[in-house]
């Protein structure tokens, strides 16, 4: 091991090459920080430099959640933060003035390098090969699983947290090996990073804890996992603590009272006891008594969960479960080397096997539920990949034919002395199994096997290397197409073949930042809440961060109702400037008609009598924005906001929608309470801003059709006054 | 509004130098002369003819006075004094003096005379390279331009509408001395002139309208013999649909690196567009429909800016990033930077951005001949060239040495 720990910086070097030069793809397009969520945590770490950790710690930021506000400092995980913070500090105090913006964007890429190391560290735990180390490297770096994630600009939390994860159980397996309490108490600083960097750690919490019960469990105590899991220390893990602490002193009474049967029972006992604690943490929080969960934990174990009771999850695309190809797409040859390299894990079951095969477990049935979770599956997929395909190579890519002779003299060695210098690598493997192979399976024990054929040997090292360049090719061609465009802007193509930028968003969010008031409050669907936040630098109603979803079902009322709803809703929360998305010009299918049902449906979900989503359906139960529309569709704010002038772009009575592929009714919707701001070039993003009250008191209604010089008509003065919206 | 003394100091500076050997040539920049509270012009010179013509072409009026002088002193006489209401003495930019007869020379030195600063009046001096000897006539040709003067009225317009510009001047040119003949062209950018004042018959000395009108000139004058600071109030109001860029702030970098031999330079410019408002809100579909036959408008649709030769890499962003409509035609001959804002500036609209390129350091330096130093020579402003003119409220620019340089 000691002397191939250098071989991987000198043969990794392609590899690193290969991945800098995949992630670097991004800024074909320029230093940006991409998505969403990036933009805020951008902002946050520009207020962190700007104002210091503690000022940040206790930041209270009033430009998000009008008129609530939002705790900031203390609902966020500041580990990225703190980070690029730090690191943006070191390099000042190095002289080197680095853009804070320039840290961030780099920062996810990185991190990704350090992400191979801590591979290939973790995998040569598992392995005694040098090989398969420098694969799950490799495998690591350009897996597109885990690109997706760590472009340039992809400042988010899971850019450092993948790293910490892998880390952390590199450090645990470590301490778990040689029973230290030093690596034990590494293993605690960086689990404490992690917690501090992702809300996904309770992928950690409970997945050492797992591994050291079912250790137990499988009658695998030792004191190394005594020392290393007492050193470092959530919810179950404290149970599991609990029990390795009543484990401890049992096996110390045993080895005072050595009998077996005695051990089994005790055994037995054990787990039962576990199971009781267990299922009581279950009642308890299912009763509310101990804090009960997140929605997003719930949809977890049941996939139809979120569907039912919490639309806000369901409508992320994060949150969906995953497709099958997704898997093949973002994970390509090795998904299918991946059983076998649970396979070898058991083979070889030591304590870090069984780590590997309940992560890989556990990992696999996350990345089927929900897609974004398909991260966390990517470093095990690596590692078994890297196992079964270094043990393919290990054992074909030897040039000289296995003699029995050699193995017999080998199988003898092994057995009389405990230590001495392997010849070849494969030689070594078998010896590793073969002494514990009297306590693991029957089929694991293995006869003289080697491959005799020189052509057997050159068609597996030609298969196998197309597969490699395949791969390769496939992740090149994935991170390129799939993942290095900036949501924010679109590329297309022009008939000459020159890239064609559209900038919508940008320019519309420029435009709010240039030439509207700094205290202006922007009403928008909650997906563009961080942008506006980071880029128009404008106080928003709702944001990413979707903590409360009565205003964000507020914010959905105010899209589907009609004007005489939704008007007082927007003056009620100082909302000078509505923003919708709209694709219809450029057929860009994330626009907000697209996602008007989402915004119906958390509606409903509070104002169950107020909205209803069956109102947008047809008849026929179709969602349909042309003449068939529903009236309720019709004059709803948003198809109204969407359509609004729209007719004037198109001949008369030709006007269509290239999105959902429909023709328009011949008139366009009329506006009263709202007046056109701003529309992008594309028509990507369009703002309203809310009229003031009338001048005279007259209502809206009747104003616009005053000035427009139509007679009173008599219906208008029948009709209903604007009804109130109820507050609670 | 300090907008006087930067254009101040970019004539004076325009063929700038700045040496990294520390030893600057340029003149200190502090050019505000002051003088006792009582100071008046001493009357020492007489306007013997004089023609002002108002340029209104651009987004801000320039003024050319030509004006012949004559010594009426015992002495000789150097100091020659231009008078502006105060208010207006703010507005006052790229303020230039030449001999008409030698206009290949350099400009005069000119100072602004601070003397007591609840004057209505304030002055600019001119200070003749030699002393006019008693009697004798000179040419004096004074330009300069009055930023952020022009107002329009209806001071809101549709989108399509347009834009009429008023401007406010005096029939008789500023003099603080006797002006014993003269007259002022006005010369508008088009026929449309919807008002305008007429002065009334006989105050002109030959008698006819006044003013006389000649395609898009208007003459007011010729006047006889005025006093010091006479004047006229006029009032014209003319069509002009088309931005009035004003760029309240531009800081511009030079960054001198004698490691990679490149000469970075960045510009960041707080733009905004003093031209009439959008009575109602900004309309794409018209934009879009008009834009085809590319109609006069307000907005600033784009900006182009010539670059030395030899410019490379240029990069045009905003606080939140690339600015993706751009385009950099570079050849042999010309550098063009053609800058698209990512909206339409219209009147009352704000864009700030920032703008950079590199270039090859040996064409702006060169070693001295003897010791150690080094003669940068760069342009004091590039910035973009548009057709109606760009004013600038304030201008900062920083020459970068490499650490160390002294």
């Amino acid at each position: 091991m000691a002397n191939s720990a250098v071989d991987p910086f000198l043969q990794g070097t392609t590899g690193r090459n290969t991945r800098g030069l995949l992630r670097l793809i991004i800024l074909w397009f320029e230093s940006i920080i991409h998505e969403f969520d990036p933009w805020f945590n951008f902002r946050a770490t520009k207020y962190l430099v700007q104002h210091g950790f503690y000022s940040f710690w206790d930041w209270f930021d009033d430009r998000t959640w009008h008129p609530l506000g939002r705790v900031t400092g203390g609902t966020l995980y500041p580990g990225l933060m703190v980070t690029s913070g730090a690191i943006y500090n070191v390099l000042r105090l190095l002289s080197m003035p680095v853009d804070i913006r320039n840290i961030c964007v780099l920062l996810a890429p990185a991190f990704s390098g350090l992400t191979a190391l801590a591979t290939y560290l973790l995998t040569s735990e598992l392995s005694p090969s040098p090989s398969a180390g420098l694969l799950a490297a490799a495998f690591m770096g350009i897996a597109p699983g885990y690109i997706s994630r760590s472009v340039a600009g992809s400042y988010d939390n899971e850019a450092i947290a993948i790293f910490l994860l892998v880390f952390t159980f590199y450090l645990w397996i470590k301490a778990l090996k040689l029973g230290s309490a030093f690596w034990g108490a590494l293993t605690a600083l960086f689990y404490f990073y992690m917690v501090s960097a992702w809300g996904g750690y309770v992928f950690i919490t409970n997945l050492i804890p797992l591994h050291a019960f079912v250790l137990i469990a499988m009658g695998r105590y030792s004191p190394r996992l005594y020392v290393s899991y007492t050193t470092c220390e959530h919810m179950s893990s404290l149970g599991v603590f609990g029990l390795l602490q009543l484990v401890g002193f049992v096996e110390f009474i045993r080895q005072q009272v050595p009998s077996k049967q005695f051990q089994t029972l005790l055994q037995s006992l054990i787990v039962a006891i576990f199971l009781v604690s267990v299922g009581i943490l279950v009642l308890l929080t299912v009763a509310g008594v101990i804090a009960p969960w997140s929605g997003r934990f719930y949809s977890l174990w049941d996939t139809g969960y979120a569907k039912i009771h919490i639309p806000i999850i369901a409508s992320v695309s994060e949150h969906q479960p995953t497709a099958w190809p997704a898997f093949f797409f973002d994970l390509n040859f090795l998904i299918w080397l991946f059983p076998a390299g649970v396979y070898l894990c058991f083979r070889t079951l030591k304590d870090e096997h069984v780590f590997v095969v309940i992560y890989s477990i556990l990992a696999s049935y996350f990345a089927g539920v929900m897609v974004r979770l398909m991260l966390t599956l990517t470093p095990v997929v690596c590692v078994a990949a890297a196992l079964a395909l270094s043990y393919i190579l290990d054992t074909y890519l030897v040039m000289d034919s296995p003699s029995a002779e050699a193995y017999v003299n080998d199988r003898t060695k092994a057995n009389s002395t405990t230590s001495g210098a392997a010849t070849s690598v494969s030689v070594q493997q078998r010896k590793a199994s073969s002494s514990t192979a009297s306590e693991s399976l029957r089929s694991t024990q293995d006869p003289l096997i080697g491959i005799y054929s020189s052509k057997s040997k050159l068609s597996i090292a030609v298969v196998i290397s197309t597969y490699l360049l395949l791969f390769v090719l496939h992740c090149t061609w994935v991170t390129s197409n799939a993942y290095s465009s900036p949501s924010v802007v679109l590329a297309s193509r022009l008939p000459d073949g020159s890239q064609h930028i559209i900038d919508d968003y940008r320019e519309a969010y420029q435009w709010l930042r240039q030439n509207t008031p700094n205290d202006a409050k922007i009403m928008s669907w909650w997906d563009y809440g961080y942008q506006i936040g980071g880029m128009a630098d404008r106080a928003t109603l709702v944001d990413n961060n979707t903590w409360n979803n009565t205003h964000i079902a507020t914010v959905g009322k105010a899209m589907s109702s009609r004007e005489e709803v939704s008007y007082p809703i927007l003056r009620q929360h100082d909302v000078d400037y509505v923003l919708v998305v709209f694709g219809g010009v450029l057929g860009y299918s994330g626009d907000d008609i697209n996602k008007f049902l989402w915004m119906v449906r958390i509606a409903e979900g509070v104002w169950p009598d107020e909205v209803k989503e069956r109102n947008f359906f047809t008849d026929r139960g179709e969602y349909r924005v042309d003449d068939e529309a529903t009236p309720t569709m019709k004059n709803s704010l948003m198809y109204k906001m969407s359509y609004y002038n729209y007719n004037a772009l198109f001949p008369p009575g030709q006007a269509r929608d290239r999105v959902r592929n429909s023709r328009l009714p011949a008139e366009g919707p009329r506006l009263n309470t709202l007046e056109e701001a701003f529309t992008s070039e594309n028509w990507i993003i369009r703002i309203y801003k809310v009229k003031d009250l009338d001048n005279v008191g007259r209502d809206h209604a009747s104003a616009v059709a005053f000035e427009k010089g139509s007679r009173k008509k008599e219906t208008t003065s029948k009709r209903r006054a604007a009804r109130v919206l109820r507050v609670e | 509004m300090r907008s006087l003394t930067i254009t101040a100091i970019l004539f004076s500076f325009l063929p700038s130098i700045l040496c990294s050997s520390g030893s600057n040539t340029s003149q200190p920049l502090n050019s505000r002369l002051i003088l006792p509270s009582n100071f008046k012009p001493p009357q020492v010179f007489r306007n013997v003819n004089l023609v002002r013509t108002i340029n209104l072409e651009k987004a801000y009026p320039r003024d050319m006075i030509n004006v012949i002088i004559e010594n009426i002193d015992k002495k000789p006489q150097d100091e020659y004094f231009l008078p502006f209401e105060s208010g207006l003495l703010e507005k006052v930019g790229a303020f230039e003096v030449r001999d008409k007869k030698t206009p290949e020379r350099e400009g005069f030195l000119v100072d602004i005379v601070e003397y007591d600063l609840q004057s209505p009046t304030q002055f600019y001096r001119i200070r003749l390279p030699e002393p006019l000897k008693p009697s004798a006539h000179q040419t004096l040709s004074i330009s300069y331009s009055i930023l952020s003067s022009l107002r329009p009225v209806p001071a809101a317009i549709n989108q399509v509408d347009k834009q009429y510009l008023v401007h406010l001047f005096s029939a008789y040119s500023p003099s603080a001395y006797v002006t014993l003949k003269q007259k002022t062209k006005v010369k508008f950018p088009g026929t449309e002139i919807k008002e305008y004042t007429v002065l009334p018959k006989g105050t002109n000395t030959d008698g006819s309208e006044d003013p006389q009108k000649q395609g898009s000139t208007f003459t007011y004058g010729p006047y006889g013999e005025l006093p010091a600071g006479a004047q006229e109030p006029v009032k014209v109001r003319y069509e002009f649909t088309k931005p009035l860029l004003h760029v309240s702030a531009l800081e511009r970098d030079l960054e001198v690196s004698h490691w990679g031999g490149n000469l970075a330079t960045e510009e960041r410019y707080w733009t905004i567009n003093k031209a009439a408002n959008l009575s109602s809100h900004f309309s794409r579909v018209t934009w879009q429909t008009t834009s085809y036959y590319n109609p006069a408008t307000v907005a600033v649709s784009s900006l182009k800016m010539p670059l030395l030769v030899g410019s490379l890499n240029p990069y045009f962003t905003d606080e939140i990033g690339n600015v993706s409509t751009s385009r950099f035609r570079s050849g042999v001959r010309e550098a063009h930077l053609e800058l698209t804002p990512r909206y339409p500036i219209f009147g009352g609209w704000k864009y700030n951005f920032r703008v950079g390129w590199d270039a090859d350091l040996k064409n702006f330096l060169r070693k001295l001949k003897a010791g150690d130093g080094y003669v940068l020579k760069v342009p004091f402003m590039e910035g973009p060239k548009q057709s109606e003119g760009v004013e600038y409220g304030k201008v900062e620019v920083r020459v970068i040495l490499p650490e160390g340089a002294r």
